[in-house]
């Protein structure tokens, strides 16, 4: 059977294999965490995974200091990561991926302008700039995301910028504006098909970059309520009882460290096939 | 003693799994001071036999059979470290991209000293005064202040005299020249052409002299040898195989070229192309007998036999006989200009460009004061050098720039061509120079011809593919086409549907910037013959910018010649060409190799300003 190069990727197979179990995992938390993940039992703070001695079945990745489920948490916890890899990545790539048309396609002075602005706005350490924008935003899912998305479009704006120059010199679109294609319909019919391959790699990597970051601000506390499960929240929770049980420090550091890394294997994989500049060597 | 004996060598490569070869039946002799030709088109394997000297094949390439003799050595067998030591010295290449093959980061005196220090001059002084000394061999002036200088600032030609002079430093006893002149403007190809010969003659050095021009190899060939889907076909003496090839392929070959003196004739064009790598395991008998005008059922039993039609002349063929029967098709009377208005007038337009940075701007001219008018179904030629400005015209008049002065009416009308401001003229085309990068690698073939039908919105689906298919039929290329990728299609191909899109549009006028120039003979032919056929059904006018002058000399009624922004000359093509006015219309006339290789080649030089090399 014929399958496009991509799907033959052993890399963009197991990413993509990682990606969806966690995301299945978010998606179906209800129905797979054993507890509700703010439930708390006081009589079994602190315990450790099942398997080791003093463990319960019942609470297969043991305990936090409040007697709360570490899978369900980490399970709940997923959501948000996952809502916060989709969402921002997708919004900094629309917010990124418009103005680098703009400036590529149309060069000049708006070239000039959004390369300047982009210039500003990288010169801000990017952690800083986010959590500069939750303290003006306050917390909350949505303003996490916002706050993604506005530190992290020029990473778009800036890399696809340079692919959309390299195809707007193409004598095909050239060719297009020639037989009466409008701005609008030559960005979209001819340079657009360009990039697109650049663009989905540069999101499913942005996603890995956007959990790191949401768990940096649940981490400071600056993200999602305290009653929403995150998984930053829980590494800064296990924090104070580090010496206690190191377990519940281990687990939301695996989470995000899988995730993280099977958006980058995606990412790679897909950089590899889709890039036509690196398949265009076996020719 | 011979220098180099090929004696049935054969080159194979894996391909999908199999052992195909790609270079069969390889045999030549090449004696001391003299030069064979190595001719073929793209593909046919021309470029192998210089890898495979240098042992520099392509990964999954092996020499699979037969012998590759250098002064009696076997350099097939030979080990690394010995090979190693023969290039560069006993064996010398010239390379085909001047600009390419010297490092750009280094000057061409840091160049020269590495070479001659690999050579053995031990001291500074030594080598100093050696360079000096190859760079006057090769006629390059103020040798050293250019030995200060960056390849990026020089011209191609006069790195090109570099390189020769790298080449031939070591006084090497075979010279591999792998197309030296195909970069170069063509009153440069002449200059080096006749270097190689000087230095070649000097030294007694043998040369190997890989080209597609069988007219330039007639020029500067003892021998020659036409190579077709990587099997010798014909190998004689220059002036034999020119003026009595044995083989069907060089004789089409010949016809299909345009000559530049004499009659105006037809060009042969040949069908189809050359079969691909890919399809040589497939290949039974004569590979050339699908196309041949001479096949009989007989060719594709078996590889023909090397046939001896003279002494030293032998031909792949197994009807060598009939071969000087093949003739070009008759002339189809040309299509008349109609009288009446002008399609287009241009007066005194004037481009400049900015050149320079932030603290020192200049302008440069790169069109100056150019007029002309073009008649209803006329075909105009423009032809110059590179930096003439024929593509900056060219843009100009379809309004890809805005003019710094003058005027361009589109019939009748004053146009102001802007395309940023979102007005585009339909009236005029432009089909660009290179095929591969005018059409969208992510759209079908079907969408790309009708591209100016998805401009307007209006038509639908099944019009825009009944709209493909006929524009296809037109030409020459079958209904599947239409759902192809370009990568799925020959650069013949391309171009055909890149004119096809310009014609999409029902234009009047069709600038055509170099459309040839990428092509084969053979395809170049097809195409000419296609645009003259067009010409009759649909009445368009047509912008010819060509640096190839016999080619305008094939298609164009009236020609301009372009020098450093301006026209030089203006004129009826059989007026201009049989007597040149200007001064550089003679030396772009005299420097093009003629047809008869017995005929005198002594290019004429203009130079201005004396700077020019």
């Amino acid at each position: 059977m014929w399958l496009p190069a991509w799907m033959r990727s052993a890399r963009v197979l197991i990413g993509l294999a990682i990606v969806l179990l966690i995301g299945l995992a978010a998606v179906f938390a209800p129905l797979l965490a054993p507890h509700d993940p703010n439930e708390q039992n006081l009589i079994a703070t602190l315990l450790p995974p099942a398997w080791l001695p003093g463990g319960e079945a019942e609470f297969p990745f043991g305990t936090d200091s409040l007697g709360r489920c570490v899978l369900s948490r980490l399970i709940y916890g997923a959501r948000v990561a996952m809502a916060v890899a989709v969402v921002a990545s997708f919004g900094a790539m629309l917010l990124g991926g418009v103005l680098a048309h703009v400036a590529g396609y149309f060069g000049g002075r708006v070239d000039w302008l959004i390369g300047r602005v982009v210039d500003v706005w990288m010169s801000f350490p990017p952690v800083i700039l986010s959590l500069v924008l939750m303290v003006g935003l306050g917390t909350g899912l949505r303003n996490v995301i916002l706050a993604i998305v506005l530190v992290d479009w020029t990473r778009f704006c800036r890399v696809l910028r340079s692919e959309v120059l390299v195809v707007r010199r193409r004598d095909y679109v050239t060719a297009a504006r020639l037989v009466g294609f409008s701005h609008w319909r030559t960005i979209t019919r001819e340079v657009l098909p360009a990039t697109v391959p650049l663009l989905i790699t540069l999101v499913s990597l942005e996603m890995g970059i956007a959990v790191i970051v949401e768990a940096i601000l649940s981490f400071v506390g600056m993200s999602v309520s305290a009653d929403t499960p995150a998984w930053g929240q829980m590494i800064a929770d296990a924090r104070q009882y580090v010496y206690q049980s190191s377990w519940n420090l281990i687990f939301p550091i695996l989470a995000i460290f899988i995730t993280v890394f099977g958006f980058n294997l995606l990412g790679d994989g897909l950089r590899r096939t889709l890039d036509v500049r690196l398949t265009a060597v076996r020719t | 003693m011979s220098i180099l004996i090929a004696n049935e060598l054969m080159v194979s490569a894996k391909l999908g799994g199999d052992l195909v070869p790609v270079l069969r039946d390889f045999s030549l002799t090449l004696e001391p001071g003299r030069v064979v030709g190595l001719v073929g088109e793209s593909g046919a394997g021309k470029s192998m036999v210089g890898r495979t000297i240098a042992q520099m094949l392509p990964p999954g390439f092996a020499v699979t059979g037969g012998r590759l003799l250098f002064g009696g050595r076997d350099l097939v067998r030979m080990p690394p470290d010995k090979r190693r030591a023969l290039l560069g010295r006993e064996i010398a290449f010239i390379p085909q991209e001047p600009l390419s093959a010297l490092n750009p980061v280094l000057t061409i005196g840091q160049q020269l000293d590495e070479h001659l220090r690999r050579l053995g001059l031990a001291t500074p002084r030594e080598r100093r005064a050696r360079a000096l000394d190859l760079l006057e061999t090769v006629h390059l002036p103020r040798g050293a202040s250019l030995l200060r200088q960056y390849p990026h600032q020089i011209s191609g030609g006069m790195c090109q005299r570099v390189l020769i002079a790298i080449a031939f430093a070591s006084r090497p006893r075979l010279v591999i020249a792998d197309e030296p002149t195909t970069a170069l403007d063509v009153t440069i190809q002449a200059r080096i052409v006749r270097l190689i010969a000087e230095m070649q003659e000097r030294d007694g050095t043998a040369v190997l002299f890989i080209t597609h021009d069988l007219r330039l190899a007639g020029q500067i060939c003892d021998q020659i040898l036409v190579l077709y889907a990587g099997r010798p076909a014909e190998y004689g003496p220059a002036r034999a195989v020119l003026t009595a090839p044995a083989h069907p392929y060089s004789r089409c070959l010949q016809l299909a070229n345009p000559p530049m003196s004499g009659a105006r004739r037809a060009l042969a064009s040949l069908p189809e192309r050359m079969p691909g790598l890919a399809a040589y395991k497939d290949i039974t008998g004569c590979a050339f007998a699908p196309r041949c005008p001479n096949a009989v059922p007989d060719c594709t039993r078996g590889a023909p036999p090397f046939v001896d039609v003279a002494p030293g002349h032998t031909a792949a063929c197994i009807r060598t006989a009939a071969t000087q029967a093949i003739a070009a098709p008759a002339l189809a009377a040309a299509a008349e200009t109609a009288a009446g208005a002008p399609v287009l007038e241009v007066s005194a337009l004037c481009k400049n460009f900015l050149v320079g940075g932030m603290f020192s701007r200049s302008t440069f001219a790169a069109v100056r004061d150019v007029s002309f008018v073009l008649g209803a179904n006329e075909f105009l030629g423009v032809v110059g050098e590179s930096g003439s400005g024929k593509t900056t015209l060219a843009r100009l008049l379809v309004g890809l720039e805005q003019p710094s002065g003058g005027t361009i009416k589109l019939t009748g009308q004053k146009v102001v061509h802007n395309l940023v401001a979102g007005q585009s003229a339909h009236d005029a085309q432009l089909i660009f120079q290179d095929p591969q990068s005018a059409l969208n690698p992510r759209r079908r073939v079907g969408g790309i011809v009708t591209q100016s039908l998805e401009a307007t919105g209006i038509a639908s689906r099944e019009e825009r593919l009944a709209r493909a298919r006929s524009l296809l039929a037109e030409i020459g290329l079958p209904p599947e086409t239409v759902t192809r990728f370009p990568s799925q299609l020959s650069g013949g191909q391309r171009q055909r549907v890149n004119i096809a899109r310009a014609l999409c549009a029902t234009p009047k006028i069709l600038i055509a910037d170099e459309i040839v120039s990428g092509l084969d003979v053979s395809v170049q032919a097809q195409l000419l013959n296609l645009l003259i056929g067009l010409r009759k059904q649909r009445a368009f006018s047509m912008v010819f910018i060509s640096h190839d002058l016999s080619v305008v000399r094939y298609l164009c009624d009236r020609v301009l010649v372009m020098f450093r922004g301006e026209v030089v000359e203006a004129g009826p093509t059989e007026r201009l060409f049989a007597a040149p006015a200007h001064p550089y219309t003679r030396a772009l006339l005299s420097a093009v190799p003629p047809d008869d290789p017995a005929g005198a080649w002594t290019p004429a030089r203009f130079e201005p300003d004396g700077a020019r090399l």
